[in-house]
This record gives C-alpha cells, sequence and structure tokens, in this order.
C-alpha cells in the first residue's frame, strides 16, 4: 500500500488548471516536490489535507479517500504551511500546546510533546516569549514544530526554507534531514529549489503545470540529469555525430555547444579523441549543474539521442 | 547548586545520568483523542480568550473593565441591601424600589453586553484570520464546522459567564444577608428558572449573531463597528419608525433588533418589569418574541457555518 496515492487528480479555479491529471503513489520516505512557482505544489498538498476539495480524481492517505475520512487523516499528519501563519501575541510554548490539543493529544500529553518538539527544533529560552519578537528562522521553527508536535507519520513540510538566509537555510534542511531519518516519518518537502531537495530527499516527484513530470528514487535522477556539455568554436553538429558514432547519447543544442548525457567517466576520453580527430578549438568542457531548467525543459532524452 | 554539579559529574553513578542531555527523540505512543478532543479543547480555549486569559495584559482590559461595570452595581445594590437589613428595615419594601433586581438587572447590563460582544466576539473570531491561523485549525483532528461550532460555543459559553456572574451575586448575597436565610433561599430559587433561561437565550442569540457578523472580516475595527451597526442602530431605526407611526413597518424591524428581543423575552419570562415603548409598541404576542429569537440563531449559525465552509485556508 502506497502512502499516499493519486488518480487522474485534477483541481480548476474557473479557467485555470492548477493540478492535471496528477496519478502517483508516494512510497514511504523523504520525498521532495519539485516545481516553479505555481506548478500546483501547494495545491497537491492541500487536498491531501483536506483543505480544498480536488475537481475530479482521488486522493488517498494512509489508504483513506481524503474528502470522507479528513480527521481520521489529519490526526497523523503534520503540515508546514508556506506562509506566515502565526499570531504574534501568543509565545510559541502556548501556540504549539493549543495545537497539539487540537490535533487530538490529551493536555498533559500537548504539553510533554510541546517541550520536546521546540527543543528539537532549536527554541529554548525564546519559546515562553511572544511570537511577534521572533526572528524569520524562529517563525519557521514554530512551524516545523507545530507540525510535529503530535508525531505525525506523515510530513507536509510547504517551502519549509521560504525567508531563509543561507545559514538558517542550512539548519532548516538539517532539521528536516533528521526528522525525517531519525523519527521514520515520511516527509514531503514541496520547493522550486532542486537544490534543496537534492541534499535533504531519498525521492523526487517533479510537477509542471499541474502535470507529473516525473517520479523516481532521487539517484535515477541525478544519472540522467548528469550531462556534459561541451563547448567548442564551430562545427558542433559534427562533433555530436562523431561521439554519437562512439557509442555515447549526445546532441548538438546549438552550432557551438554539444550535450552529452554523463553515467561514468567514458565520455571525457571520447570527447577528447573526437575533439582531436575533428580537429575542433574546444573552449569548454563542463559538468551541468542540476538547475531546474536542465530538468524540466533541457534534459537530452536517452530515446532521441539514441 | 554545587553539589547537585558535582552529582551530576563525573562520580559514581554519573554513568546513566550523562545521557540526560540526549533522550534522543521519543516517539508519541499515548492516546489520540481526536475529533471530540479538539472540539473541546478549541471550546476552553474559546472561552478562555473570552476574557483575555493566557493573553497579554492588553486583551484583558477589555472583559475585565465591562466585567467590573456588570459586576460592581451588583455588589453595591446587595451592600446597601444588607446594611439596610442590619439596621432594621422592612426587607420587602426595600427590596422592591431597589434599582437591582433579577429582572431589571439584565436591562441593566444590556450596553455593557453590546459591548462585550464588539470587543471580544471580533478578537477570537479575527484573530485567526488575520494571522493565517485557519490552515493551522483545518489541517488538524477538525472539520471546518467544527471550528465554527466549537468557537460559537465557547463565545456563548463566555457571554453566559458575564451574564450570569452578577446574577449570582445578587442571590447569594440577598440569602446570606436575609434573617431568615431559608425563607430567603426558597424565594430566590423561584428567580433562578428565568435567570437562566433568559441568560442562555441572551448569550445565544448575540453570541450566534455577532460571530455570524464578525466571521466577515479578519479586520476588528469593522466587524466592531458592524456589531454596533446591527446591535444599536436597529432600535434606533424602528424607534423613528415607531415615532412616524409606522407601526406595521416597525413591528418587523423590531423583530430582527437582537436587543429588542431579549428585552421582550426579559419581561415575559420574568412575569414582571417594563420593557421598551418600541416593544410596547409593536405589540406581539409572547410566541413572535421566541420565534424571532429561533429563527435568528438559524439564521446566523447557517451564515457562520457556509463562511468558514468558504473561506480559503
Amino acid at each position: 500500500m502506497a502512502l499516499i496515492s493519486l488518480e487522474a487528480l485534477t483541481k480548476r479555479y474557473g479557467s485555470v488548471t492548477a493540478l492535471d491529471g496528477l496519478t502517483l503513489d508516494v512510497e514511504p520516505g523523504i520525498v521532495g516536490l519539485v516545481g516553479s512557482n505555481g506548478a500546483g505544489k501547494s495545491t497537491l498538498l492541500k487536498i491531501l489535507l483536506g483543505l480544498i476539495d480536488a475537481t475530479a480524481g482521488r486522493a488517498r492517505v494512509f489508504d483513506l479517500d481524503v474528502r470522507t475520512h479528513g480527521t481520521e487523516i489529519r490526526q497523523f499528519v503534520g503540515y508546514m504551511p508556506e506562509h506566515d501563519a502565526l499570531p504574534p501575541d501568543s509565545s510559541a510554548t502556548e501556540l504549539v500546546a493549543h495545537l497539539a490539543e487540537i490535533s487530538g493529544l490529551p493536555a498533559n500529553a500537548a504539553r510533554e510533546r510541546t517541550a520536546e518538539v521546540l527543543r528539537h527544533v532549536g527554541l529554548y529560552e525564546e519559546r515562553y516569549r511572544a511570537i511577534g519578537g521572533y526572528s524569520t528562522g524562529m517563525r519557521q521553527r514554530v512551524k516545523l514544530a507545530q507540525a510535529l508536535v503530535h508525531d505525525p507519520k506523515l510530513l507536509l513540510l510547504d517551502e519549509p526554507t521560504n525567508g531563509l538566509d543561507p545559514s538558517g537555510r542550512d539548519e532548516m534542511l538539517d532539521l528536516v534531514r533528521r526528522t525525517g531519518t531519525e523519527f521514520g516519518m515520511t516527509v514531503v518537502v514541496a520547493s522550486h529549489l532542486l537544490g534543496e531537495i537534492e541534499r535533504v530527499c531519498d525521492f523526487l516527484v517533479a510537477i509542471e503545470g499541474g502535470r507529473l513530470l516525473r517520479a523516481a528514487p532521487l539517484g535515477s535522477f541525478t544519472e540522467r540529469t548528469g550531462v556534459l556539455a561541451v563547448e567548442v568554436e564551430e562545427r558542433a553538429e559534427e562533433l555530436a555525430a562523431a561521439l554519437v558514432a562512439r557509442g555515447l547519447q549526445a546532441r548538438a543544442s546549438s552550432s557551438h555547444a554539444v550535450l552529452v548525457a554523463l553515467e561514468d567517466e567514458r565520455p571525457y576520453d571520447a570527447v577528447r579523441d573526437a575533439v582531436v580527430d575533428l580537429g575542433l578549438p574546444l573552449v569548454r568542457l563542463e559538468q551541468r549543474r542540476h538547475k531546474l531548467e536542465d530538468l524540466f525543459r533541457d534534459e537530452p532524452d536517452r530515446e532521441s539521442a539514441a | 547548586m554545587t553539589a547537585g554539579a558535582i552529582a551530576g559529574g563525573n562520580g559514581p553513578g554519573a554513568g546513566p545520568s550523562g545521557s540526560i542531555y540526549d533522550l534522543g527523540y521519543q516517539s508519541y505512543t499515548g492516546p489520540r483523542l481526536g475529533r471530540r478532543h479538539a472540539i473541546r479543547a478549541l471550546f476552553r480555549h474559546t472561552l478562555r480568550v473570552c476574557y483575555g486569559i493566557g493573553r497579554g495584559g492588553r486583551a484583558k482590559i477589555a472583559p475585565f473593565v465591562l466585567g467590573a461595570f456588570a459586576i460592581i452595581p451588583a455588589v453595591v445594590g446587595v451592600g446597601v441591601l444588607a446594611l439596610a437589613r442590619q439596621m432594621g428595615a422592612p426587607g420587602s419594601v426595600l427590596e422592591e424600589a431597589s434599582p437591582i433586581q433579577h429582572h431589571t438587572y439584565y436591562q441593566l447590563m444590556a450596553t455593557l453586553l453590546m459591548l462585550f460582544c464588539a470587543a471580544q466576539v471580533p478578537e477570537i473570531l479575527g484573530r485567526d484570520q488575520r494571522h493565517s491561523l485557519l490552515s493551522l485549525y483545518f489541517s488538524r483532528a477538525l472539520r471546518r464546522d467544527d471550528y465554527a461550532l466549537s468557537r460559537l460555543a465557547g463565545i456563548v459559553a463566555g457571554i453566559l459567564v458575564f451574564l450570569l456572574l452578577p446574577q449570582a451575586i445578587i442571590v447569594l448575597g440577598l440569602v446570606l444577608s436575609s434573617p431568615d436565610v431559608s425563607a430567603e433561599l426558597g424565594r430566590e430559587l423561584a428567580f433562578v428558572p428565568p435567570i437562566l433561561a433568559q441568560g442562555l437565550l441572551m448569550s445565544l442569540l448575540l453570541g450566534s449573531v455577532t460571530a455570524a457578523i464578525a466571521s466577515f472580516t479578519p479586520r476588528r475595527l469593522y466587524a466592531t463597528t458592524a456589531i454596533i451597526v446591527v446591535l444599536a442602530v436597529i432600535p434606533v431605526i424602528a424607534n423613528v419608525l415607531v415615532e412616524l407611526g409606522t407601526e406595521d413597518i416597525a413591528r418587523f424591524v423590531v423583530l430582527v433588533s437582537p436587543m429588542d428581543i431579549v428585552d421582550a423575552t426579559n419581561a415575559i419570562l420574568f412575569g414582571r418589569g417594563q420593557p421598551s415603548e418600541i416593544v410596547q409598541a409593536a405589540n406581539l404576542p409572547d410566541v413572535a418574541w421566541f420565534a424571532a429569537v429561533g429563527v435568528l440563531v438559524v439564521l446566523s449559525v447557517t451564515v457562520l457555518l457556509r463562511r468558514f465552509r468558504s473561506i480559503a485556508a
């Protein structure tokens, strides 16, 4: 049984289609949900929580339908929204303990869990002060704490590093990673930054325009997105043909650039030899970075390159 | 302090205490009480917020000042009566002359009650919208309807406390200061049903009407203004209509005016006392007033539920 299971899930807002027939099974683990802004990430998370209803299709969490078993599901789900969702006039302790009770924990357990979870996210003495005086980093920690306080089986994080500076970002990602691995919790992290997803996730789900682009373990993603960009002064097409003849997957992306699929060290030697054979001036040899744009558009396809 | 530090250090038996600082993450294995517990917790929370409990000092100003205004006349009135009784005044004469009586006290508190609703209800319902807290509530073991009804129940309970506390003081004060406690107790117990009925009716009607109004805006100022307009301006309109001699229209306006309705039911339930001139001018059968309460409550709750079903979270 998959932890989350989507069947042709569709959500339309008037004429705008946020999710377009999304079919997907998510297994336990740390899952990255990646897509550009407006790709439908937040919409998907909100449908899973029952915060909004799907226009068509089905979504199941823990093998329960989100439409009919919302409260049962949500007892075991933690949600960290993207936007700021904290009242400035109450303290972290008060807020998190109150929300723990709303998740169904008895009052005593709610207080104990609150102390524990605030310590886990790294809020100590500040937790008794009003949230209004907190920094962005502290606010994000409180948001994470309220999502964790009832020890959910599934944690949904919407852009957890929103608004954080680089060091705050590192700390938050580390916290997410530890939460997933140490607690044995399934974590879904929605982000538009592939670099962040890479650092914390085992499994990647890429969506764009509400459609599923790909869902696969992170390892296979890096393998497939490993691209060597070869920049030459001229005759890129000839070079591409020569590389294909040597058994590589390659195509010219312009008149002076060739993209080569990079699965091992082999292409480097082949490129060197091909460039020498053709007598081409080689400008640059660079392993493509895993940018979102590569993943979504520029990636050389195995089938078309072969 | 020193002893503790040594004991926690490297002394014999310090082994297990060394791990105190890193218990690791404990997963929660205790009970999960689910939706019903969540509803109760939200109700309790709302009742506390009505009086600013668990909030900063500023949140307590309005409810406590209004509460003091509500209680002080009861305390003073009962005190004066007790003093008079000690000095041997014939009780019944004085009691009839006192402005502090059960059936007049609710009328006395009408304005305070209106201000209490205008101050506290927007605070409760607007805050969650203002700070986007609804997504944190709705993503838990609650349904949207549960949220709306728990909040409403807390508001109604908060108003009920506000109304009943002074009445309780009057009952207790009269009974305890009486030369014949048991006779006085019997007399006062007869007042308990109308006190409870009218208190419940007022808190239900004003709670649901003001909650329905306040649910529409995250802005406290707008909600407070709207509540005061609805509660205070409709009676004025009705009054003007009566003055103009259009009693037929005035009659219907009075039936949607919460403050006039509770004024009428007060006189009916206690079986004594004078309601306002408008209510008298409307000259409606008793049943009409109670029906108006029912219709307005149902209508307000429907509006409230619809609002929270459609609100974005």
